[in-house]
């Protein structure tokens, strides 16, 4: 080896080395500078935006309560949404159709559907299921992880609305669409609050789109939607929908009914049931059957599919609060406490009623129901008549002037502004266009028209003192920690009439339901305040008659009364459009068909309210039914002691029938229960050990259109006690009995029976 | 072989002679020299004359190689192979037998691959190799590169580099004198290089025909071709470069000229940018101090095979200006230790096949960065070390292996 060449090797390789390094590695450096530093933010944002994918994170819709704050009415849960993201799939053909038929099998789609859609490169979203299951989420979960796709499937979370009692009160609730905002009802109402707001999370996605774990994790959090506390008792509204159910199939009514109950102090909703309605987890499906046969009748098409649409919207619309009725009799309430008020009357003012009345510029005498008129009587008498007469008379004494000032405080004028969507606006005469003949049909409550919630709420105004409520269905709104964020208005208006005023009416109300033609809302050991209305369709049956001469009348049938009468609390109102009297054996007065299920509803809901049954005398009842005093535990002979001082009979099942045993056995078991009724003239049945069941049951007859003596005497005939409400005419048949025919029971059980008349107290157009 | 091969007196370590044990040592060196004279490779103490700075960069590196191979094919292996692990237990594995096949090959004397026909059996066998990658070669995309025997997956076109640096290192050596005429200079190495090019040219492998182009060139420069020659043979290979991007009908054509358009317009938006575009994506956002170790977000599929060539770019996406300049430094200071290394070697032989290994290291990577970074268009070259592939690390740490060897032997002053 050389010396020069070795010198020269080193030479050369040192230049090269330093080129290399120069040339190649600073090249590269001055690179890196210029990339990291000089561009680094715009490179570095370019790639976030191309690693991010923002997702929407859907806020829970709050949840609906009932009073109790424990019945969930509407509630929210998770549900998913699967999105396919068909260009990373499209290039693979195995890929696809496992795919495709993992899918359709879990999904129950079309296979070929579903192949086409997957091979659709450049996509990246494709809805094709939406709110499914968590339990189907699982499995598609575990087909993906099963066949190892990790992507071309993505799984969104969603919401969907669950209405746990179904039907029950589906027209104050309403219903979600499928993008979970509100369509009708209170969802709609209090769609702002329900919904929350949606969030945001901007999560950093490898370039297949799926989630990668890296730290850039951005959640703007969902807000979740408030909850709403209702003053809808869920028990109190599935009592009002089981007797307007009843009602309906009983008086074949066939235009929709209401009830309502309402708490007369603040104004709070317990109960709205409308008719029809409809299942909100399915509102599409019409559950009316009239509706039902009417539109299967039709042939398909358009027509058909409009009657369809139309029938859901009327299954949809709250009948109370959108609907427009003639309030009828109950009207009378209104027109007396205006005239009380304002002194024009008192309650034993005195009018001559004689059986029609005729007024300047109308063709016929409008008439009483009572065509031979009821003579002279007291307003309180008047009242209870339900005369017409008595109330044109009252009109004429206020004048058009004061009456539309009083209808205007009595909230008619105005919507009543219920938490409620499509609240209607009531139709009234004006002040000027009022003359003579509009002033005193209306005093009776006919030719205008208000909604059911603003009837309601004005009687509520007569029972509470004269002051006028804000209904509401929304006690209130509480966020997720339960903090109240909002509480219902439960203040008053204003107030319409005096406490005085209001305590008259009450009183005279207390006495048309003992005694007077409101009996048909009577309940054996409550006092009541009610007043009948039959409503006749007279716009609706003029238009009938120019279609064809013969049309009959329809009617609406309604109830309005609040108990207790000494403090009244709750006001119900029922009302039942156009009952069918050719079907129905005739009945179409307020008193017949709305009374009797009146009855059967406070019956059943006043004990559950808390309002105390009491036995006592009543000045204008001589119906009495008593309390039957407790004596389980007792031995016989207390209990028989205790039955003679409370002046009942009684009688003995097993042993210790005999006297000289009555110290030897005691009580273990009363019929009727300590507390409960004892009809008039009852008896306890009192049993001790030793009796033979089979002895003691027996069946429960069917009383259904019993005339009373009849049902008294079959009832007897059963060893079975009947107590009576409702009407108490001659010609009273049993409209409702609180036991179903053919239930065993065990003697001496007491059967509440509801009367009905057909006796129509309330119209004015002669039949 | 020089007397010096052995250093006397070296530790176990050979980290420091010491003074007083000398003489000792001494009086055993003859002895020692005549029972292994006659072989070329001998069991001595692993340490014993080793270039400590050499082997601690290659260390070193290697280390951070795997690291970063671990980070940056995890999400990968993970999607594609369904095993977070895949890649860095294979590329694992590979390196601990490297590293033992280096420590081994290190003890062999290089004065092995000059004796007899080993030199002609290596250059052989590699034509060998290539012709048969041509004929029975697994493809990738659409060049043909790798060999398969049964579970063992070979590229050749590494081996060829190794090939060149030997072949020209031994005509060098032979012809170290008469380098300067076009006969000995000139026209064995043109055909040589021309004939193993050809090759790896034929298999559509543009990186490796570059480099062993380029390699080969840096040894007939450094040997003492001269200028004119070399500038001619450049010529010459330029032309034939255009004329292969240029032949007409095959798909190949486009695929390459495209890389041209690729390196102008990298943020062009379009399938063929892809790769450059998210290694730029990269680079940039790693910044100054980078965002993390394991903390990339470009080699969760946007950046492809991010363990092979573009690694650099995660490098710098998680450690920055700061950790790329500090791998590059580490690779300055492997080249400059190479260097220093080779040109201590006793003889021409050592010199020239030290400065060819030393210098495909440094080429590679300063291409590779290079290309990573968008400075030149992509060719695909991997990083020594980082990149992913078995062969190219078992040759590369084996190539360690020889250069630790010279070492031993070499006036290197050891640390």
């Amino acid at each position: 080896m050389a010396k020069g060449t070795s010198e020269k090797i080193r030479r050369k390789a040192i230049t090269l080395m330093c080129a290399l390094l120069v040339a190649g590695f600073g090249a590269a450096a001055i690179s890196l500078v210029h990339w990291q530093l000089i561009k680094g933010e715009e490179l570095s944002a370019k790639a976030m935006e191309q690693s991010l994918r923002s997702t929407g994170l859907p806020a829970m819709r709050g949840t609906i309560y009932d009073a109790t704050g424990t019945k969930v009415l509407a509630q929210s849960a998770s549900v998913w949404t699967v999105v396919l993201e068909p260009h990373y799939l499209a290039e693979n053909e195995n890929l696809r159709r496992t795919v495709a038929n993992g899918l359709s099998e879990i999904l129950e789609l079309d296979v070929q559907d579903l192949y086409e859609r997957t091979g659709v490169a450049g996509s990246y979203y494709d809805v094709i299921a939406r709110k499914v299951e968590t339990e189907v989420r699982d499995r598609i979960n575990k087909f993906m992880s099963d066949n190892k796709i990790g992507s071309g499937i993505r799984l969104i979370p969603d919401y969907k609305r669950y209405y746990p009692y179904g039907t029950v009160a589906s027209n104050i609730l309403g219903f979600t669409g499928s993008d979970n905002s509100g369509l009708e009802g209170l969802e709609a109402y209090y769609e702002e609050e329900l919904s929350g707001s949606a969030g945001r999370l901007i999560a950093a996605k490898n370039a297949f789109g799926t989630d990668m774990p890296f730290e850039y994790e951005q959640i703007v959090e969902a807000e979740n939607g408030y909850d709403l506390v209702l003053t809808i008792d869920e028990t109190v509204q599935s009592v009002l929908e089981k007797y307007l159910a009843e009602g309906i199939e009983k008086f074949k009514i066939k235009n929709g009914a209401v009830a309502v109950m309402m708490d007369v102090d603040t104004g709070g909703i317990l109960g709205l049931a409308t008719h029809p309605n409809y299942d909100p987890n399915d509102p599409f499906t019409i559950l009316d059957e009239n509706l039902l046969k009417e539109i299967e009748a039709m042939p398909d098409g358009e027509e058909r599919d409009e009657a369809k649409s139309d029938a859901r919207y009327t299954q949809w619309r709250n009948k109370a609060v959108s609907d427009l009725y003639y309030p009828g009799s109950v009207y009378k309430m209104c027109t007396g406490s205006m005239g009380i008020e304002e002194g024009v009357i008192s309650e034993d003012s005195l009018y001559t009623c004689t059986g029609s009345e005729k007024i300047e510029g109308m063709k016929d005498a409008i008439h009483c129901w009572n065509h031979g008129g009821h003579g002279t009587t007291t307003f309180r008498e008047g009242l209870c008549n339900s005369c017409n007469p008595w109330f044109m008379h009252i009109a004429g004494l206020l004048d058009v002037d004061l009456f539309c000032r009083y209808r205007e405080a009595f909230g008619f004028v105005d919507r009543t502004g219920i938490d409620l969507p499509g609240e209607a606006q009531s139709l009234l005469h004006s002040k000027e266009n009022m003359g003579e003949v509009e002033l005193k049909i209306e005093a009776f409550g006919q030719n205008f028209s208000i909604t059911p919630i603003q009837m309601i709420t004005a009687s509520a105004a007569v029972a509470n003192g004269g002051y006028l409520v804000r209904p509401h269905v929304v006690d209130r709104i509480v966020d997720e920690d339960g903090n109240i964020v909002k509480n219902a208005d439960r203040s008053y208006r204003r107030q319409v009439v005096s406490e005085e005023t209001s305590a008259i009416l009450c009183d005279i109300l207390r006495q048309n339901v003992a005694s007077g033609t409101a009996r048909g809302g009577y309940v054996s050991g409550y006092r009541i305040c009610g007043k009948t209305g039959t409503s006749e369709k007279v716009d609706k049956h003029n238009q009938d008659l120019l279609e064809d001469p013969n049309a009959r009348m329809t009617y609406i049938a309604s109830y309005c009364g609040f108990a207790p009468a000494e403090d009244p609390k709750y006001a119900l109102l029922v009302f039942f459009d156009e009952p069918d009297d050719l079907e129905n054996g005739g009945y179409t007065a307020g008193n017949a068909i709305a009374g009797p299920i009146f009855s059967a509803i406070m019956q059943e809901l006043l004990p559950y309210l808390g309002v105390e049954v009491k036995y006592d005398d009543d000045e204008y009842n001589e119906h009495r039914d008593t309390a039957a005093p407790s004596v389980v535990g007792m031995t016989v002979k207390e209990a028989v002691a205790a039955m003679r001082e409370a002046g009942l009979e009684y009688d003995i099942e097993g042993s210790g029938e005999d006297e000289e045993d009555w110290d030897r056995y005691s009580i273990t078991e009363q019929i009727p229960e300590g507390g409960t009724t004892v009809p008039q003239n009852g008896k306890v049945v009192l049993f001790t050990t030793g009796y033979n069941v089979n002895d003691v049951m027996v069946e429960v007859p069917d009383l259904f259109q019993e005339e009373m003596i009849n049902a008294v005497y079959i009832a007897a005939e059963h060893d079975l006690q009947v107590t009576i409400n409702g009407s108490r005419d001659d010609d009273a048949v049993v409209m409702m009995q609180g036991i179903p025919a053919g239930e065993k029971v065990k003697k001496g059980t007491v059967i509440t029976l509801t009367f009905g008349s057909k006796v129509n107290t309330d119209i004015y157009t002669p039949e | 072989m020089p007397a010096g091969a052995v250093r006397p007196g070296g530790t176990a370590r050979g980290l420091r002679r010491v003074p007083g044990s000398a003489p000792e040592a001494r009086q055993e060196e003859p002895k020692k020299k005549v029972r292994r004279r006659k072989k070329h490779y001998k069991l001595i103490s692993l340490g014993e004359g080793l270039d400590m700075p050499l082997l601690v960069f290659v260390m070193v590196l290697l280390a951070i190689g795997l690291v970063m191979l671990f980070s940056a094919s995890y999400a990968e292996s993970y999607y594609r192979q369904n095993d977070s692990y895949y890649f860095i237990l294979r590329q694992g594995g590979f390196a601990a037998f490297g590293v033992a096949a280096m420590l081994f090959i290190s003890t062999v004397d290089y004065h092995y691959y000059h004796k007899g026909k080993m030199t002609l059996i290596v250059a052989g066998g590699t034509v060998l190799l290539l012709a048969l990658t041509l004929i029975m070669g697994t493809s990738a995309d659409e060049a043909t590169r790798w060999l398969e025997f049964g579970p063992v997956r070979l590229q050749p076109s590494e081996v060829a580099k190794f090939a060149i640096i030997l072949l020209f290192a031994d005509f060098v050596s032979r012809w170290e004198d008469k380098m300067d005429t076009f006969t000995y200079g000139v026209l064995p190495f043109g055909l040589v290089l021309a004939l193993f090019a050809g090759l790896v040219m034929a298999e559509h492998h543009l990186s490796g025909t570059l480099i062993i182009g380029m390699l080969g060139m840096m040894m007939m420069f450094v040997g003492g071709t001269r200028l004119r020659w070399l500038g001619l043979i450049l010529l010459c290979a330029g032309v034939v470069v255009y004329l292969y991007m240029n032949r007409g009908g095959e798909d190949s054509e486009a695929y390459q000229m495209s890389r041209i358009e690729v390196w102008l317009n990298p943020f062009e938006e379009n399938d063929e940018t892809w790769q450059t575009r998210q290694s730029l994506y990269a680079i940039g956002s790693g910044g100054v101090f980078g965002v993390g170790l394991g903390q990339s977000r470009q080699k969760y599929m946007y950046l492809p095979k991010p363990q092979n060539d573009f690694i650099f770019a995660i490098v710098c996406e998680e450690l920055g200006l700061v950790g790329a300049m500090v791998i590059m430094i580490l690779f300055a200071l492997l080249v400059w230790r190479g260097v220093h290394i080779a040109l201590n070697a006793k003889d021409t032989f050592g010199k020239m096949l030290g400065l060819g290994l030393t210098f495909q290291i440094g080429l590679q990577a300063a291409l590779n960065i290079c290309v990573v970074t968008n400075t030149v268009p992509n060719t695909g070259i991997s990083l020594p070390f980082f990149s992913y592939g078995g062969t190219a690390l078992l040759m590369l740490l084996g190539e360690m292996g020889i250069l630790l060897n010279i070492s031993r032997s070499a006036n290197v002053e050891k640390t």
